[in-house]
């Protein structure tokens, strides 16, 4: 019988003209968002390799000119030395030699690799750099880095398939079935159909199925083949484990919008008026609540000011300046195994910059860390706002599925933190020791890995939007259920 | 007759109950979204003006040293907010809001507020500007689908035109009613509006009435687009339905389909590097020389001229300080490179939405959009021309210490060493103004835009014709 009725559905919806407009508009909208998705993460990978290219250029240079040093001390004999900082080419030993001009003044890349659906959901990305050019800076210096694209566009948003999804998707499934029981009221058939042994909730369910395995076909189809055509490898199971989250969140979100059509047409209005409030549902999820938390959550909320933050820690630069004599002190009190006779101490410019540098970085790190505790305060109140919309607890999960979400750029930045203090010990000590560089020390200089995400880190911040949207999922299908069986099948 | 038509449309309006709801409801977020971008405008302000004076002291107060060094500890210049930009607030939660003026570095503007916002914000913000752009002209559809079908369907359209009343009073008569109905939710919020800000005795200046009249004009082209369209689609469809199906379907692609993938399409036509190729290739073209000779060669140039000048034949005889003399001109060579890159992002960036303001002609929300950004100095050429004066500034702080230097440090030029090194204090610092940044006059904004209000007529030249010629074969009988 289910068989039966299913297979009716389908045929009966194949011969309307509409289904086939809006599949052929859904494919199209999910191959240009595919497309377009391709170019973001094309043009980032691209600025990646570029800056990498760029730097090692600069390295390569400067091993270059280590590498023809040597070979004149073996030449002509005498000491392998260490250049004092000078940018003006001269006859001495090269800079190269000097750990810490090279450490200052060339920088290793730290890169967030993107996870294999990246393409698929821009997020933060085209915001956020995943690529920072790591070197003997400050912390507030590291991380002041961000990807350049038009504001114009930055504005506007992305075209990617989370858009087609959480914009497009539901306008679909409501053409589809805002008229699921009305139309066949009107039309006459539904008291006909009901002659049959079967029951509304039946029908309902089988008409629903119908619907649903077309739309999500397409829409599973799609994204995996698009998920193809931007170059993603599917061998690795992260790739797999993040791709069945991605379609059961999109499963969850359609099952929402389906539910809601089913509801309303269980009030038993006419298909005009069904669609009307339909359109209007849509109109106050997708568009209003967003767009109204956005602006009241972060008017109630504000996020601490970086206006702020650059003059505290420009304050705190002067302050350390000030005294740098002390905090060269310091900080020979915490290298003492460094401590040149005292002559040589006052006058290493080099020396004193990073003792100055790291006497800033003491009083910028809290400045910092208290920013970044604010900012995510305030994250997770606003965040405490998601559960107002569908759309945004659907905008939530994609993000964090595609890999990029705020928090795994967090996450990244901590490992950055890491790499950041590594780079400097590693140059800051072979400098102060005045260890000069050798050609070999060029290929042992410390290297960014990046460490993914454990998978249960993902599914942790995953599960408030999913369980979210399976909630209202769950209370819309349940209220349509129950309101069902009170509903007039004949015009009274 | 025009005038009986509107009072009877209008009179039907108001006496409907989805006309009362869809008003509160308008009305409400309008107000919401006037008052939260007036506190957000009101607390950028502060935060803005009270980090300014911080940063200008600071530059004062950097304590005593070379006035080289000084020039590396520079100044930051942090951007004001756009004059209307609670109204409208644009592109500026996606430009920084503080740019590092510092020697040797032309840097991008910091601290972009977008990058601290939760993502919910990339759905946009529920300013006044987007209820204007988006929810109004939902409006607009809603109250005017059934003008003429309705009529149609109840008979009475048979009845009004048997009267000997022309088709095309009716046509105005509906548009007067309809926009009156629509103008009836949306004037008096912003009066109230208007009202407050002329309470806080703020934006009082010739240029802020004329920036009110250009927005009040071109928004009022836009919706009477929609009106008309409206109108026209009412007059031709078979029934109110297709009506709505078709206005509603042509608004959800102008308001959300379009913008995005217009960007998308100007994004490939006008491609632009990321940060990562960008600072590539600049920092390429700065070791190289602009024109391919290294800037050490150019110096040593420069050197021989200066030796020249001043008939010597040492850097010990130069009455000017050698070294600040070189530095500066190793950042003159270096202006070149800067222009060079920075003005052809900006012009892509240009091009790119001034293609998309082309596409106006598609979905005329996107010429719209531009205008209204820029009458609220919130646009992307308002950022430009920011960064232009920032760039501006900083060349001449680091020219004015450098120069200062040069000439007061001339004496230290035969015991030149990285040791022996003059220190200069507050009063030397002071020679440098404090940063001021002028808003675009309203004239420079209005020039960028000629194409916009091209599109714009057009769009109202064709929603007018549309609709009288739908009026004009318009049937009494359902087709």
């Amino acid at each position: 019988m289910y068989a039966l009725i299913i297979s009716h559905e389908a045929r009966s919806l194949a011969r309307t003209s509409m289904l086939s407009v809006l599949l052929t508009v859904l494919a199209c909208a999910i191959a240009f968002a595919a497309w377009s998705g391709r170019n973001m993460i094309d043009r980032q990978m691209q600025g990646a390799d570029a800056a990498i290219a760029f730097e090692a250029g600069m390295r390569d240079a400067m091993r270059a000119d280590v590498i023809k040093y040597e070979q004149k001390i073996e030449d002509e004999g005498g000491e392998v030395q260490f250049a004092t900082i000078n940018h003006a080419p001269g006859s001495g030993p090269p800079q190269g030699t000097n750990a810490g001009a090279v450490g200052a003044e060339t920088a290793a890349y730290a890169v967030l690799p993107p996870t294999g659906l990246a393409a698929l959901s821009i997020g933060q990305s085209d915001i956020s750099l995943s690529y920072v050019p790591v070197n003997m800076r400050n912390i507030v210096d590291v991380t002041r880095y961000s990807e350049i694209e038009n504001p114009v566009n930055l504005a506007t948003g992305a075209f990617d398939i989370s858009f087609v999804i959480i914009f497009l998707l539901p306008i679909f499934i409501l053409a589809l079935t805002y008229g699921v029981l009305s139309s066949e009221k009107e039309q006459g058939t539904l008291a006909m159909i009901m002659a049959h042994p079967i029951s509304l909730r039946e029908l309902m369910t089988c008409k629903l199925i119908t619907r649903f395995m077309i739309l999500l076909g397409v829409v599973a189809v799609a994204g995996l083949a698009s998920t193809l055509a931007v170059g993603t490898q599917l061998d690795n199971p992260e790739t797999w484990m993040r791709f069945g989250f991605w379609a059961g969140a999109c499963l969850l979100y359609g099952m929402f919008w389906f539910f809601l059509a089913v509801f309303v047409n269980a009030m038993g209005k006419s298909s005009a008026t069904n669609g009307l409030i339909l359109a209007g549902s849509w109109l106050l999820f997708v568009v209003i609540v967003p767009t109204l938390v956005s602006i009241v959550a972060t008017t109630l909320y504000p996020a601490p000011s970086r206006m702020d933050l650059v003059t505290a820690s420009r304050e705190a630069q002067t302050e350390a300046s000030f005294q740098y004599m002390k905090a060269l002190d310091e900080f020979y009190y915490d290298h003492l195994e460094l401590v040149p006779n005292a002559e040589d101490k006052a006058r290493d410019f080099l020396t004193l910059s990073i003792a100055n540098s790291e006497a800033i970085e003491k009083e910028v790190r809290p400045l910092y860390d208290q920013f970044q505790s604010q900012l995510n305060r305030q994250e997770g109140l606003v965040q405490q706002y998601q559960y107002l919309s569908p759309a945004i607890m659907m905008q939530q999960a994609l993000n964090e599925v595609s890999g990029t979400s705020a928090d795994r750029y967090e996450d990244f930045m901590g490992q950055v933190f890491d790499f950041h203090k590594e780079w400097k010990d590693y140059f800051a000590v072979r400098f102060l020791s005045k260890d000069p560089l050798v050609s070999a020390d060029y290929d042992r200089f410390p290297e960014f890995e990046y460490r993914p995400e454990s998978l249960s880190d993902v599914i942790a911040r995953l599960s408030p939007a999913l369980i979210g949207l399976f909630g209202v999922m769950i209370l819309a299908g349940v209220a349509a259920f129950v309101r069902l069986r009170s509903y007039q099948v004949a015009a009274r | 007759m025009i005038r009986f038509v509107a009072r009877k449309e209008l009179t039907e309006l108001v006496r409907d109950g989805r006309f009362h709801w869809t008003g509160i409801i308008l009305a409400l977020l309008l107000i919401t979204a006037l008052a939260t971008g007036w506190q957000r405008y009101a607390s950028y302000q502060d935060l803005q003006s009270s980090a300014q004076a911080t940063s200008n002291t600071q530059w004062l107060k950097q304590g005593d040293k070379n006035p080289h060094s000084a020039a590396h500890y520079g100044n930051y210049a942090f951007k004001p907010a756009g004059p209307l930009s609670y109204f409208d607030s644009g592109v500026e939660a996606y430009t920084g809001t503080a740019v590092f003026m510092e020697a040797h570095k032309q840097n991008f503007a910091l601290a972009r507020p977008a990058s601290d916002l939760n993502a919910v914000a990339r759905f946009g913000d529920l300013t006044g500007a987007f209820i204007l752009q988006v929810l109004v002209p939902l409006i607009i559809i809603f109250l005017g689908f059934t003008a003429f079908s309705g009529e149609r369907d109840s008979g009475t359209l048979r009845q009004l035109l048997s009267m000997g009343v022309r088709r095309r009073d009716i046509l105005w008569g509906k548009a007067i009613g309809i926009g009156a109905g629509v103008a009836l939710i949306v004037v008096p919020c912003l009066v109230l509006g208007a009202l407050a800000l002329s309470l806080a005795e703020l934006n009082t200046s010739a240029g802020f009435m004329a920036r009110m009249s250009v927005l009040v004009s071109t928004y009022g082209a836009y919706a009477a687009i929609f009106l008309f369209l409206t109108l026209a689609v009412s007059a031709w469809a078979k029934s109110g339905r297709h009506a709505l199906i078709a206005l509603v379907g042509f608004w959800a692609f102008t308001a959300f389909i379009a913008p995005k993938a217009v960007t998308e399409i100007s994004k490939a036509v006008c491609p632009t590097p990321a940060y990562g190729e960008f600072m590539a290739d600049m920092r390429t073209m700065q070791a190289k020389g602009f024109d391919g000779v290294s800037p050490w060669r150019r110096i040593q140039e420069m050197q021989a001229e200066l030796y020249q000048e001043y008939g010597v034949n040492s850097v010990a005889e130069l009455p000017v300080y050698w070294p600040a003399t070189r530095m500066q001109k190793l950042e003159e060579l270096d202006h070149d490179v800067f222009d060079y890159h920075y003005n052809n992002l900006r012009q892509a960036y240009t091009d790119q939405r001034r293609l998309q303001d082309s596409f106006g002609v598609i979905a005329p929300i996107l010429s719209l959009r531009s205008v209204s950004m820029a009458m609220s100095g919130t646009d992307l050429i308002t950022h430009i021309e920011f960064m232009n004066a920032t760039e501006s500034y900083r060349r001449n702080m680091v020219a004015k210490m450098n120069g200062y230097l040069s000439k007061a440090a001339a004496s230290l030029n035969d015991s030149f060493s990285s040791s022996n090194y003059m220190t200069a204090d507050e009063e030397v610092f002071a020679i440098v103004p404090p940063f001021e940044f002028d808003q675009p006059t309203v004239g420079q904004a209005l020039g960028e835009h000629t194409r916009n209000f091209v599109i714009l007529t057009i769009w109202l030249a064709f929603a007018v014709t549309a609709s009288v010629a739908a009026v004009d074969r318009l049937s009494t009988e359902a087709r």
